[in-house]
């Protein structure tokens, strides 16, 4: 038993980093705001680290998911909005819808992506996030490219006292919620079948399926995962939080940029790198935006580069290294 | 009932004909030997029989199921292991973690946690002799002891049948020797069939197989006992380019277990 | 007249095709030498507009001018990131050098948005206008697509003809063999890689002979997916593959939008975009190796 406890141990420092985050938050005035955008990006990058992590598959169009998950809960909000007696169960239905629309995407993208290889599964990706922006807007479905608005409905429904704590609290702190799940379900997965099959995978995906390893299921269940984790970011921190969706605003490859800047520069594949990447990542935009605004791309693109070349293993993975053999070891993955 | 069973089978790339009409019968607990020259078909039609991809003719059987179409990842659980000319290791999982996959998703999948997967890979490291490198990265092994991990992976299988693709390629003679033992030793320990495919090493063939097939661009040439086939003139010609003193052969390529490389 | 329309499109539609062929090239050959596709393939394209756009507003010299330079800026620009970050990638896993052309890729976006700011920009090129009996065509698009052939052409024949050429092909049908055949495949990498760049710096600029508006620094990430639908649709090793396939796409392109105009209630643009995106989504199930592939 005890055996099975202690190989979670490295959940430890994940959730203590959350914590101390939250409470930070909680606790200092004027605080909130930047503990949400750190759990944003920590969250974001827990989730896109247990696919990319895991199978080595680096998929370019992950807005997708979070984009789904923006419109789903919208489309919860607007359209449930007029049953005030659904209460908060509107939100859950939003959520509902979120998950779906991500799933349905998961699958088919799976269906066929999953099929490819490298190269080939990236650009599949990034077809499907363009193809189905442009779908969006062309068809004019679920508002176009005018997207929703949905503000007022909310207000409607929540009076503006809740609506105004659902915004500023319960948004932020569901990204919170959903970090946290991303790190256990990502130790999780580490630890069963599926992360020993997925590391076959990655190393060699051939052999793998020789081992008898079905590479589409596991692939497919940690593409899953990770797709409806973002969805439920988008649900929550774009979609709940802002009150309006455009399909050019959610739709946007950068935010994969984003992610692959904090889960590299924490280290891919390890529990710890998402939250160390999300802090160093969130943080040091946070105040370039400051001292130099709309140019923190600017420094990051070369970190990314000099990242891969120099240190591919990113921080975590440096310590790891450094605490191999010490009894510290066993907290850090 | 043989555990394997091919009929006819014919693979083509393209126009290449790699594997033509070949069939085989191989029983439970059996040690045969797959031997031919280079280009001669033997790798492929391991991948044929482990399901890397279907044959365009003709039927693979095993345990008297029809597998002919199965996908790879479902043949493994059926008992069909395998290794390969080029150890394929997992470079970035531990040894102890390479060979746990092997019993995570063999004959066993459905019985075995990772805690049980993980002791069943100790016992066969244990096996092979990798204890002192248990915990390294399989990548950074030696070519010798990465072969030595992907027999403890294929092993940790629990296989019916093992395909072995050049188990002793490489290998000094002494090496040779333990390795033919070693897998006498296995073969009856964990009553399995071993199929293995040996280009050159006619050595290795010979003190380890008891029946041999040999192969010539992609057909079967002969399905025999092991000194019988090692010394019909046509497997002679088949090596030599020519029929030659069949004695010499003998006495210098097989008995005395030279090396054709060498 | 809807077929007049069509044809009128279909016609346009064409000559931009062959400028998307251009612009695909440097792509394939890039995929077919290194195995690395250059998601940040469109980047290089917008430089080739910005070299235009200032050499045109600042200098007052005819786009024609741009075109060596932005070839020999381009293929500078490829040694420097092939000797400073590609060369350390090529045996590395496949994402890692796909998250290296990405970084690439924002770079010159950033750069180009320090340099020109983050403004849409044009220029007007009068070289006057074709009347057809189905369409009128501003000669600039003319001149873009002519030039897109003779380069598409003479690289044929460089390809076919010339010593360092036949290296490259070799190189692309195999490498180890290549290899062996004594070429030396570390300068192959680097030469490929510089004139795949160049090649691509180069297509910007009769894109933007084509399309003379637009420039912006952020312009180029459309044109990575156009050009990975079209590499893909050549089979994405190819770079004569692209050039043909690029004829195709211009087609497909602006037939499927005149179409799409007809039905009411829609945005036609968009869901041209949109269709590009799904037919390579359906190619690549259907048929990876491409439609123009072996």
């Amino acid at each position: 038993m005890k055996n099975t406890i202690s190989k979670y141990y490295p959940l430890i420092p994940v959730f203590a980093a959350y914590l101390i985050m939250f409470i930070i938050g909680f606790f200092m005035p004027g605080m909130w705001q930047m503990v949400a955008l750190l759990a944003f990006y920590c969250a974001l990058g827990q989730s896109w680290n247990i696919f990319m992590g895991m199978t080595g598959y680096v998929d370019f169009g992950y807005v997708t998911f979070i984009a789904l998950g923006t419109y789903g809960m919208s489309l919860g909000i607007s359209y449930f909005s007029q049953f005030e007696w659904l209460g908060i169960g509107i939100l859950v239905i939003g959520l509902i819808l979120a998950l779906f629309l991500a799933s349905l995407s998961a699958l088919l993208e799976a269906f066929i992506a999953l099929r490819l290889r490298g190269a080939y599964f990236a650009i599949a990706c990034i077809g499907i996030n363009e193809g189905l922006r442009y779908f969006i807007e062309g068809a004019k479905i679920w508002g176009g490219s005018e997207g929703m608005i949905f503000f007022g409905a909310l207000m409607q429904a929540f009076g503006k006292e809740t609506v105004n704590q659902l915004t500023t609290f319960w948004a932020d702190f569901s990204v919170f919620i959903i970090a946290a799940l991303a790190a256990f379900l990502n130790m999780h997965y580490m630890r069963s079948k599926i992360g020993y099959a997925l590391t076959a995978v990655r190393e060699d995906e051939d052999a793998a399926k020789v081992m008898g390893i079905n590479t589409t299921k596991y692939k497919t269940i940690a593409f899953l995962t990770s797709g409806l984790l973002g969805a439920g970011v988008g649900a929550m921190a774009w979609g709940l939080k802002l009150g309006h969706v455009y399909p050019g605003d959610v739709f946007v490859i950068h935010y994969t940029v984003e992610c692959i800047v904090v889960v590299l520069l924490g280290g891919a594949g390890t529990l710890l790198g998402p939250v160390i990447g999300g802090l160093i990542y969130g943080l040091s935009k946070y105040w370039l935006a400051v001292i130099m605004p709309g140019f923190q791309l600017l420094i990051f693109a070369p970190i990314i580069i000099i990242i891969i070349v120099a240190a591919p293993e990113g921080v975590v993975g440096l310590l790891k290294r450094r605490l191999k053999g010490t009894q510290l070891e066993m907290f850090i993955e | 009932m043989p555990l394997l069973k091919l009929e006819n089978v014919t693979k083509r790339f393209g126009g290449l004909v790699a594997v033509d009409k070949v069939s085989l019968e191989i029983q439970a607990g059996e040690l045969i030997g797959i031997v031919g020259p280079n280009g001669s078909g033997k790798t492929t039609l391991f991948n044929v029989i482990n399901g890397v991809y279907p044959p365009e003719e003709g039927k693979v059987f095993f345990d008297g199921k029809n597998i002919t179409r199965l996908p790879a990842y479902k043949r493994a659980p059926l008992g069909l292991g395998r290794t390969f000319q080029i150890p394929r290791p997992f470079g970035s999982a531990s040894v102890r973690e390479n060979v746990a996959i092997g019993a995570m998703f063999g004959t066993l999948a459905d019985k075995v946690s990772v805690d049980d997967s993980l002791e069943i890979a100790d016992r066969y490291i244990e096996l092979v002799g990798l204890e002192p490198h248990k915990d390294k990265e399989a990548g950074t092994l030696t070519p010798v002891e990465k072969k030595m991990m992907e027999i403890a992976r294929a092993l940790a299988m629990r296989p019916k049948l093992l395909l072995m693709d050049e188990a002793m390629a490489g290998m000094n003679p002494k090496d040779i020797d333990d390795m033919v033992k070693f897998l006498k030793r296995i073969k009856d320990e964990e009553n399995i069939a071993i199929v293995s495919m040996v280009e050159h090493i006619m050595r290795a063939v010979a003190g380890l197989a008891e029946r041999v097939m040999v192969m010539n661009q992609g057909a079967k040439l002969i399905d025999a006992k092991t000194e019988e086939a090692l010394t019909d003139p046509r497997v002679v010609e088949v090596y030599l380019g020519h029929p030659t003193d069949k004695s010499k052969w003998r006495s210098e390529v097989w008995k005395e277990g030279k090396d054709w490389d060498e | 007249m809807i077929f007049t329309l069509l044809a009128g499109n279909l016609t346009h539609g064409l000559l931009l095709g062959g400028v998307y062929g251009l612009a695909t090239m440097g792509l394939s050959l890039i995929f077919g030498v290194i195995n690395v596709v250059n998601v940040g393939h469109g980047q290089f394209i917008m430089v080739g507009a910005f070299v235009t756009l200032t050499m045109f507003t600042t200098l007052g010299l005819s786009p024609v001018v741009s075109i060596p330079v932005a070839l020999i800026l381009g293929m500078a620009l490829g040694f420097f990131f092939f000797y400073t970050v590609m060369r350390r990638l090529i045996r590395a896993p496949e994402l890692t050098s796909l998250l290296a052309t990405f970084a690439m890729g924002i770079l010159l976006e950033e750069i180009a948005k320090l340099i020109f700011g983050a403004d849409f920009r044009g220029y007007n090129w009068g070289v006057g206008r074709i009347t057809l009996p189905i369409t009128t065509i501003p000669m600039s698009k003319v001149y873009a697509f002519i030039g897109s052939i003779v380069i598409a052409l003479f690289l044929y024949f460089w390809f076919s003809k010339t010593r360092l050429g036949t290296a490259i092909r070799a190189v692309i049908e195999d490498n180890e063999g290549a290899t062996v055949c004594g070429v030396n495949v570390g300068w192959i990498y680097a030469l490929s890689f510089a004139i795949g760049i160049g090649l691509t710096v180069m297509s910007g600029v009769l894109l933007t002979m084509f399309i003379p508006v637009g420039i912006n620094p952020y312009m180029g990430g459309g044109y990575t997916l156009k050009a990975f639908v079209i590499a893909v649709l050549g089979g994405l090793t190819s770079p004569y593959g692209a050039f043909f396939a690029g004829l195709i796409f211009g087609l497909i392109e602006n037939g499927a939008y005149t179409l799409f105009a007809l039905i009411p209630g829609v945005a036609p643009f968009p869901l041209t975009v949109s269709l590009a995106f799904w037919m390579l989504f359906f190619l690549l199930l259907v048929k990876p190796t491409g439609l123009l592939g072996k």
